[in-house]
């Protein structure tokens, strides 16, 4: 959650490429254009205010995403559904299609993924301990998950009482497909890379080099370095968090949680980063591959896509 | 487990998902905040064949503070007007009658149930009640009402507790209220079993506006044809209720509640009249009921709801008694259809079965001891009475809905064992009560 | 010997014919019992009415909540 105290952007000039960067869901936010054969820009420049125009508005964007789907706000449609108490509640088509989109990833996996299970995340910490929640504040959460019981059409939502939506797996991704769009519009001619704390997506391969090459932090973290990948087109998103999780009598839980057990998937990796066509492909690729726990890697390879697997 | 051979088709299908969602244009920012409050209303018109009707309205608002305090008010109108029994037998004469203010009287054709026809009145009442948790398992309630009528003033407050046990599958709940009741009878509180004065005219009253003795339009000491009667009288009940609520399964939840109701104080309908009869049948007198100043109930109710998989299954049974010597028995059963995901068809049935009251009798017999109490309320003597009704209910896009009711219900009073002397026995001195129901609902 | 055996057969039988009687279910089970008109106060208004008119038409009330009426009804 970002306050709009720091809701404000820079630019600046790094070698062949202009940097816009803010702050948005909690994470660092990074637009780069590509201006490789016009190296010679100043802030006078006409290309200057293009860029300035570009990361405004993607800011913009991405600031009304966050302030749409963020679940640390009461004023939201997300806080309007969760405080429902088994009432419909009207929803707008673009909150329609993400939640579609939802049900899409519920369907395709099963039930692993299932934006109801939020709930979870409140009573596991992963903050290494052995602390591990108890089986009667584990059951009284699956009492309020499953998304096979929430109804769902193109005017409305109904869930039942204490159940809660948390669209945190999806909404970073999303934002920077839908901010990708905007630099489409507005740059056509140019690269845009997009990056929301690790979330990226590029527009179209660069003009001298054909790839970015960008830092995202080391999903292992033992390494002291970012891990630098490169990527010409499309999306790219890791999914898992090798700092959280819980160690039990010898046992490491990751803080990957099983809707239908209420537990850790076990044997999950510790992260995935997947390259996709959008950074929402990706993401959810990424956190499908994640549920299947002992059975990512092969999952992964079944998919034939571009991906990091770190266990 | 892992995922189906069809797994390989998720990459794809994802994209395709993922660019649907992209392809749709930003829509503007939600700005509908949703009421909090939560109002359910509700119209009935009851109309019995040739007796009363009403009309009744219902505005219920409930708000959630948060963490389960709840709030909960409901304001209740109803206008009542028409005719019902007295409790005074048919002739096959010609029969006058005083109405109760004293003012005139009126006259009942002969074969006719006599029924006092100046029934008018309109009531409000106001509930209030607050809910919240008390601990983890523990929840309290308590609450307050207020009903004011022309002639009559109830004024209660409850509270009650509830524990639940095993994962909340077992809810035990005890409630406390207290109600206290005034009637300021028209025309002053009638002696019990005193004569009823022969009417010294038969027509309206001096005066149009007094014609409705019931009419809100009196003045507070309603101008008064008998000044040596009491006035106002009271009233105290306490309940006290015990219930267990049990899930059984995943589809089914009973409840068994135990209830005991003490009253004390003034019982009697001051409208309400027994006539004194001949061994022709014929009457000589019509007196005031009396009923006696005290009445404990207890009851015991059983209800089951079961979920099927497109409707709900309600049926639920009740037993009551009382030191009246009232027994009675109800059954009732509601069935729920979801007619699609938005509607339903509800078919509704009631059985009732009561016994008489010891004291109740149709008439007196003038040759025999005057008893301590009498009444000839056919709602206290033996009956049978069943309902059957329908309703549909929708839910609209909004999140509102709204619902139709319709419902039959027929009164069988049935003769307790009495004889009926001369005239009596040719005449219909239980007469059956049919009412129609319509009810209109709409929540939003 | 035998009398601890005959014990422990008893207590097994006691046990076995209480979890065959166990009754409720676990949390994640209620999904049917959380609809709403699966409450047992569902239509609350409608319930109320049919009250009111019962109390005052016949000699018995209460059951399902107090008996009270609020009303010179009967």
């Amino acid at each position: 959650m970002s306050s709009t105290l720091t809701r404000e952007i820079n630019i600046e000039q790094r070698q062949d490429h202009l940097c816009g960067y803010f702050q948005a869901m909690a994470s660092p936010c990074e637009v780069l254009i590509d201006i490789a054969e016009s190296s010679d820009i100043s802030p006078r420049h006409s290309l200057w205010d293009e860029a300035y125009k570009l990361v405004s508005a993607i800011a913009e964007e991405a600031w009304r995403i966050e302030d749409k789907y963020s679940r640390y706000r009461d004023d939201n449609i997300i806080y309007e559904i969760n405080h429902a108490r088994g009432r419909r509640v009207e929803i707008d088509s673009e909150t329609f299609e993400l939640l579609n989109l939802a049900n899409t990833c519920y369907e395709l996996s099963q039930g692993r993924f299932d934006i109801t299970s939020g709930i979870l995340g409140k009573v596991w910490q992963f903050d290494g301990s052995d602390n591990l929640p108890s089986q009667s504040v584990i059951d009284a959460c699956l009492a309020c998950i499953g998304w096979h019981h929430v109804t769902l059409n193109e005017k409305y939502i109904h869930l039942l009482p204490g159940f809660a939506l948390d669209l945190g797996g999806i909404g970073k991704e999303y934002a920077v497909d839908k901010c990708i769009q905007i630099a489409r519009q507005q740059l056509p001619d140019f690269s845009v890379l997009i990056n929301f704390g690790g979330d990226i997506s590029v527009t179209q391969p660069r003009k001298t080099l054909p790839y970015w090459q960008v830092g995202i932090e080391h999903p292992n973290p033992e390494e002291q370095t970012q891990m630098m990948v490169k990527i010409a087109q499309g999306g790219l998103a890791t999914s898992g968090d090798a700092k959280r999780y819980l160690l039990k009598d010898g046992v490491r839980y990751g803080h990957v949680l099983s809707p239908h057990t209420g537990y850790p998937v076990m044997d999950a990796p510790r992260s995935v980063t997947v390259a996709g066509e959008n950074c929402t492909q990706a993401g959810l690729l990424a956190t499908l591959a994640l549920l299947q726990g002992a059975g990512a890697e092969s999952f992964l390879k079944d998919q034939k896509i571009t991906h990091w697997c770190l266990r | 487990m892992q995922l189906d051979n069809s797994s390989t088709n998720i990459a794809a299908s994802l994209a395709l998902a993922t660019c649907t969602l992209l392809g749709s244009t930003p829509a503007l920012a939600n700005e509908s905040v949703d009421n909090e409050w939560r109002f359910d209303t509700a119209i009935l018109y009851y109309g019995e064949t040739d007796r009363v009707s009403l009309v009744e309205g219902v505005i219920s608002a409930t708000k959630d503070f948060g963490d389960d305090h709840i709030f909960n008010g409901k304001l209740t109108y109803d206008g009542l007007t028409g005719a019902s029994a007295t409790g005074a037998v048919p002739q096959d004469t010609v029969q006058t009658f005083s109405r109760p203010s004293g003012h005139g009287g009126y006259a009942v054709a002969a074969g006719e149930l006599p029924l006092d026809d100046t029934f008018r009145d309109s009531r409000v009442q106001l509930n209030a009640q607050w809910t919240q948790p008390l601990g983890d398992n523990l929840r309290g309630s308590a609450g307050v009402h207020a009903s004011k009528e022309y002639d009559y003033l109830s004024l209660g407050m409850n509270g009650s507790l509830a524990q639940d046990f095993d994962q909340k599958n077992t809810t035990l709940s005890l409630g406390l209220s207290y109600q206290f009741d005034q009637i300021d009878p028209v025309g002053g509180t009638p002696e019990r079993l005193g004569v009823m004065p022969i009417p010294t005219y038969i027509g309206d009253d001096y005066d149009d506006d007094h014609d409705d003795d019931y009419d809100d339009d009196h003045d507070d000491d309603h101008d008064n044809a008998y000044p040596d009667r009491n006035g106002t009288q009271n009233k105290d009940t306490v309940d006290v209720l015990l219930g267990l609520t049990q899930i059984i399964n995943r589809r089914t939840i009973m409840q068994l509640n135990y209830g005991v109701s003490v009253s004390d104080g003034y019982l009697n309908d001051p409208y309400k009249l027994v006539s004194v009869v001949n061994d022709l049948g014929q009457t000589q007198q019509t007196l005031f009921e009396s009923r006696p100043d005290q009445r404990t109930k207890h009851n015991v109710y059983w209800q089951t709801k079961y979920a099927m998989d497109s409707g709900v299954f309600d049926i639920s049974y009740r037993y009551a008694t009382d030191d009246w010597d009232i027994t009675s028995h109800t059954l009732e059963s509601r069935l729920r259809f979801n007619i699609t995901d938005n509607s339903y068809l509800q078919p509704h049935i009631r059985i009732y079965k009561q016994t008489a009251a010891e004291f109740y009798q149709p008439f007196i017999l003038d040759d025999s001891p005057l008893p301590t109490f009498a009444s000839a309320d056919y709602r206290l003597g033996d009956m049978d009475a069943y309902t059957v009704g329908l309703k549909y209910g929708q839910q609209l896009d909004n999140g509102d809905a709204w619902a139709v009711r319709m419902e039959y219900y027929q009164q069988n009073p049935k003769n307790a064992g009495f004889d009926e002397p001369g005239q009596l026995a040719d005449l219909d001195l239980y007469p059956s009560v049919k009412a129609m129901m319509v009810q209109f609902n709409y929540q939003f | 010997m035998k009398k601890i055996n005959k014990l422990l057969c008893i207590g097994l039988l006691a046990s076995q014919a209480i979890g065959c009687a166990s009754l409720g279910v676990q949390p994640w089970e209620r999904d049917l019992l959380a609809k709403e008109e699966m409450a047992l106060n569902a239509e609350g208004v409608d319930l109320g009415l049919d009250d009111h008119i019962y109390f005052s038409k016949e000699a018995t009330s209460g059951g399902r909540a107090f008996a009270g009426g609020g009303c010179g009804c009967n």
